[in-house]
């Protein structure tokens, strides 16, 4: 409360700043990112692993199970690991074969269940399977890392920290699927009967951090094979440097179009936890967290320095952003005790970045501050999900309608869609395992069978057809708008839906010529939790998944949770 | 085979997008479908009435042929309930909510048991429906509760002569007072079956925890209705893909 009486206004960025394309590509993953989430509530509870059935040749192909005890169920990882081809290994979602495919099913699996899984989990999207299987997945081996690292352990050698560095895992991960697809548990069912799993993607994400446990067991597995007197395991140290790859398309880009309330509730709750650390520093901030910010800096300058990225916009980026934190972590060391002494708080910094350094640089401090203050952020965890109903509201004044467009769209109607680039793309649907495409207007086949990406477009339209209604009709309300023009239901649901919202619609037009997808792409991944971006085109992006993350035999032991922005270890060991 | 929930309505959605819908149209007809099937209503079966209707026409919606403050009549144009049932209980939602007590009648409309999924959504707003309508030689009474999560659908005797393809629903704040006019206008026959919001319960929980059983037939039909929305892969479109 303030003197006043009054109750605090969380300080809550505006959407105008926060909902442009540009910023969102620029989050990096925060403690509210669902593998910190997953990995903190694994950890602190003890989950128990184990694998009943490891049944691999000597060549490290056959079938492995591991049973989960988690808080409050037990669960099956069932993987199917197969020879392929190294001229047959495709990241792309077209693909058919791969080296590993994946189950994560409720409860145990039997001799049945097993037999039915293996017929139908190598196979992917061309299988079925049933509710009792929660997620659905597949992966590569990286053929930069795999070979050498078992090479190393059978030699009796660690892998040289560098080659590791590089590259970041020894699995890459193309698809990990769930929310009932290919006749999976519905997401209604995984929130309502599995509570440890009742947040959004933490089944899928404990996929993936079980591939990581694998690939370094299977490393593990084969150098024995391959030298029983002489091989030795990875180190620890290292165990937990390695992550797990993956490759993000254009098919995540339609979520975050399609699931407006969903990204508004996790934008949300970003945002809530840096107006909480904002608001908490008003009256000051204590050295012992002026030396722990300076210390987080240092380890984002490392890490950026050892992201290695043929992208050139990526590239200068990541060097831009180094020089700014060069700076600030310089100021930290310089002025940390006149900043004590002056109340100094963290508004203060916010606005001087914003003024001050890149885009990508504001975002990195916004991380690291929320890093800061787990006491005041973390119960924002479990408010991830949420209803996604749209709903027209019928009894609303077209006048009224209208005043919501030109005050909470008034981007959309910024955009001059008489201008050939403002209609320069569009968002399709291939027949290949209806990937999502993006084409370019009169050049490509399918602007007729176009998604409904351009929300922009559709609320301009909305806005002119509403606005002529209006003219004629002063009185009427949004049913006898719908009645006389159904094909704008939709958009009239969620202008209506979203107004109510802080956050939710990004705010670009998503056909521009000029659009970057990987944006979209880059921002849902910040919100699992990923790192090092590493872009291969405007429209996909390399990226590691827990990379740093403590391990399974960690489990259960004092945990610091801070494991973001990993950097290379110092190897203690030989 | 079994379906999830989930995997049904993206596949109906693009389904009904193949046959024309617009968005907002598509996710309240998939809506419907899910509704109706995972509640033990018989939703394919309806389902496949209405694709044989709607694969050979384009899509139609209603019509406002009447209106005064608290009764009005619009014309489904032969359409389906997948079509027009949203437009239909918006107008008389708004309706309420301007006055107390509403009621509409939408005539030659089809799949009418489709419009239970709209007055239970509309009955989230704390609003209360009856609708009524002839089914062969019965009739259907369905009545949901303000806020209620559930209807209880009902099935009677034919009393009174009824237009075969018309829809009469009447809605208000209160359920008793809906009740009270809904009795003073339609003149029922007899109780013949209840369905009730418990045995509607049983059934969707048991869609939730082992899916949703569909004929192979029925989901090869809607995999074709898909492919109308999907765009050839060529050498070009997949460098659209990032290639």
């Amino acid at each position: 409360m303030q003197a006043d009486g009054k109750p605090r206004v969380l300080p809550l960025r505006p959407a105008s700043q926060v909902m442009r394309l540009e910023r969102l590509g620029s989050f990096h993953q925060s403690r509210l990112s669902f593998m910190r989430t997953l990995v903190r509530r694994m950890v602190i509870e003890n989950w128990q692993i184990t694998s009943p059935v490891f049944d691999l040749d000597d060549q490290g192909y056959g079938t492995v199970v591991y049973q989960v005890e988690a808080r409050f169920g037990i669960f099956s990882y069932v993987l199917f690991s197969h020879y392929l081809d190294p001229d047959s290994r495709n990241d792309r979602v077209i693909a058919n074969q791969w080296d590993l495919t994946m189950a994560l099913c409720e409860g145990t699996v039997d001799a049945d269940q097993l037999a039915f899984l293996r017929t139908n989990v190598p196979k992917q999207e061309a299988g079925r399977v049933d509710s009792r299987v929660l997620v659905l997945s597949r992966a590569n081996r990286s053929g930069r890392t795999f070979e050498y690292v078992v090479d190393e352990l059978a030699e009796g050698r660690q892998p040289c920290i560098d080659v590791i560095a590089e590259v970041g895992y020894l699995y890459r991960t193309t698809a990990a699927y769930g929310s009932g697809k290919l006749g999976m548990a519905d997401w209604e069912k995984v929130r309502t009967k599995h509570p440890d799993f009742a947040r959004p993607f933490a089944a899928e994400m404990f996929t993936c951090f079980m591939l990581r446990h694998f690939s370094m067991q299977q490393a593990d597995y084969l150098a024995a094979q391959r030298a029983p007197e002489k091989a030795v395991i990875l180190d620890e140290d290292i165990k937990r440097y390695i992550g797990i790859g993956n490759s993000t398309g254009l098919g995540m880009a339609p979520f975050l179009i399609n699931h407006p309330m969903l990204i508004n509730q996790w934008i949300e709750m970003r945002e809530t936890a840096l107006a909480r650390v904002i608001l908490a520093s008003e009256s000051g901030v204590d050295e012992s967290i002026f030396v722990r910010l300076a210390a987080s800096v240092q380890r984002v300058i490392q890490h950026l320095g050892e992201i290695v990225t043929a992208d050139e916009r990526q590239s200068s980026s990541n060097i831009l952003v180094r020089q700014d934190l060069v700076l600030l972590h310089q100021w930290l060391q310089d002025e940390t005790a006149a900043l004590v002494r002056e109340n100094y708080d963290w508004a203060n910094l916010v606005e001087y970045a914003e003024r001050s350094f890149h885009l990508e640089t504001q975002e990195v401090i916004n991380t690291l501050l929320i890093e800061l203050y787990p006491e005041l952020v973390d119960d924002l965890e479990e408010h991830m999900g949420v209803d996604e109903s749209i709903r027209v509201m019928p009894e609303m004044s077209v006048a009224q309608l209208l005043q919501i467009i030109e005050d909470k769209y008034d981007w959309a109607l910024a955009i001059d869609f008489s201008q050939y680039e403002s209609m320069g793309a569009f968002w399709y649907r291939s027949q290949e395992k209806m990937e999502p495409r993006l084409g370019q207007t009169n050049i490509d086949m399918g602007m007729e069978k176009e998604m409904p990406m351009a929300v922009g477009r559709r609320v301009r339209e909305c806005y002119d057809q509403v606005s002529a209604y209006n003219l004629t009709c002063p009185q009427q309300n949004v049913a006898h708008f719908i009645m006389r023009n159904p094909n704008y239901s939709g958009i009239v649901g969620r202008v209506q839906t979203m107004a109510q919202r802080c956050y939710g619609d990004i705010r670009e037009n998503l056909v521009h010529s000029d659009v970057l997808p990987i944006h979209l792409l880059r921002c849902k991944l910040s919100f699992f939790g990923v790192s090092k971006f590493d872009p291969r085109s405007r429209l996909w992006v390399r990226n590691t998944m827990f990379q740093g993350a403590p391990l399974i035999s960690d489990f259960g032991k004092p945990f610091a949770d801070e494991w973001q922005f990993p950097i290379k270890p110092v190897l203690t060991s030989g | 085979m079994k379906v999830s929930k989930n995997e049904l309505m993206a596949s109906l959605k693009k389904a009904f997008e193949g046959l024309g819908f617009h968005p907002g149209d598509y996710y309240d007809a998939a809506d419907m479908v899910v509704w109706l099937e995972t509640h033990g209503l018989d939703g394919f079966d309806r389902l496949q009435a209405a694709l044989a209707y709607l694969n050979t026409t384009g899509p139609t919606h209603a019509e406002l042929i009447e209106e005064d403050t608290s009764y009005s009549v619009l014309d489904g144009n032969d359409s389906s309930i997948l079509l027009c049932g949203s437009e239909a209980i918006d107008l008389l939602s708004a309706q309420i909510m301007e006055g107390s007590a509403a009621g509409l009648q939408l005539n030659n409309c089809y799949n009418r048991t489709f419009i239970l999924q709209r007055l239970v959504k509309a009955a989230q707003r704390d609003l209360a429906f009856i609708a009524y309508w002839r089914q062969d030689a019965c009739c259907i009474k369905v009545s949901i509760a303000a806020g209620a999560d559930l209807p209880e659908h009902q099935t009677f005797s034919l009393a009174e002569v009824i237009d075969p393809q018309s829809l009469t629903v009447f809605a208000g704040t209160d359920l008793v007072v809906v009740e009270q006019q809904f009795s003073e206008q339609i003149a029922i026959g007899e109780l013949i079956e209840t369905y009730s919001s418990a045995e509607m319960s049983i059934c969707y929980q048991d869609s939730v925890e082992q899916g949703i059983e569909i004929d192979e037939v029925l989901w090869s039909t809607l995999e074709g209705l898909v492919e109308r929305i999907l765009v050839e892969s060529t050498e070009s479109s997949r460098a659209g893909a990032g290639d």
